[in-house]
């Protein structure tokens, strides 16, 4: 199964000062750690809410807001997608994250990832054999 | 440079057991091929709803779990994509002709730039980003600025 593991925003993230070296190293040997248990499928942190904007939808009409927005527990720090057995084992490696040992509050959010024939009783067969194949080519495309 | 696109929930694509609309998942699908043939998509994901989810909260040496589903839409996200592209204007514009995912309603997406590891230069040495670039780059999923 795959999730998608959101480590939410703080005063800190959304400040866009450097992080606590000593957290930069434990992330890094914990990101190691998974790496070498194949449950890493993609990482990546995000910058400051600063840096980016908002489109808000209405019918057929957008309006763009930039950043910074305020409300750091709605925004995104960073992420990774994981590939593991099940929910609880998504949370036995959270609970093993550096974050538990840094000073501070922090939150990660646990959600699982539509797979292409989850869609089955809205979509054909054929129908998500072409998404298949179009999230393989997305993939191979990314990694070059 | 990378941006992701993240779209955020509403109660309706929230709701327990919740597929998204077929018409709107065939639209969404027409829109990010288009992306990918322009080689901007590097990568789309929905998420299921909240209610197969979890949070874990940290305070100090302490750690909590709550099990979903979670009531705060504001703070949901439904899905997201990453995409190549070489500003923040560029990437709104892209984003403006993506299908409203709430014809009937409100929908909001956020855009975010994604850190390289290459910002990181201030703070770790030439042959530590490499270590990170390297690591990375073997991985099934990882998307990376071309």
């Amino acid at each position: 199964m795959r999730f998608m593991v959101i480590v939410k925003g703080s005063k800190e993230s959304e400040e866009g000062a450097p992080p606590d070296p000593q957290l930069m190293h434990d992330m890094g040997k914990f990101n190691e750690e998974l790496i070498k248990a194949g449950v890493v499928l993609a990482m990546d942190g995000l910058h400051p809410s600063s840096k980016g904007a908002r489109v808000k939808f209405s019918g057929k009409s957008r309006t763009v807001v930039d950043g910074p927005f305020t409300e750091a527990k709605e925004l995104i720090a960073g992420f990774w997608l994981w590939q593991v057995k099940s929910l609880d084992e998504a949370i036995g490696w959270v609970k093993r994250s550096p974050f538990s040992s840094h000073a501070g509050d922090s939150e990660v959010e646990i959600r699982q990832v539509f797979e292409m024939e989850d869609f089955a009783p809205v979509l054909s067969e054929e129908q998500i054999e072409h998404k298949v194949s179009a999230r393989a080519e997305l993939v191979g495309q990314a990694k070059k | 440079m990378r941006f992701m696109v993240i779209v955020k929930a509403t109660p309706e694509s929230d709701k327990e057991a919740a597929l998204p609309d077929p018409e709107l998942l065939l639209e969404m699908g027409k829109y990010n091929e288009e992306l990918g043939k322009a080689g901007i998509l590097l990568a789309a994901e929905g998420l299921q709803p909240t209610s197969k989810g979890a949070r874990v909260k940290f305070s100090g040496k302490s750690c909590t779990v709550t099990d979903g589903p979670f009531t705060e839409a504001k703070e949901l996200i439904a899905g997201f994509s990453i995409l190549q592209v070489k500003s923040l204007e560029e990437a709104i514009e892209w984003v403006k002709r993506a299908p409203n995912c709430c014809p009937g309603g409100e929908g909001e997406v956020e855009v975010r730039q994604v850190f390289e590891m290459e910002d990181f230069a201030p703070l770790l040495t030439e042959e530590q980003i490499q270590h990170k670039v390297r690591a990375r780059a073997g991985l099934p999923n990882q998307t990376a600025n071309k």
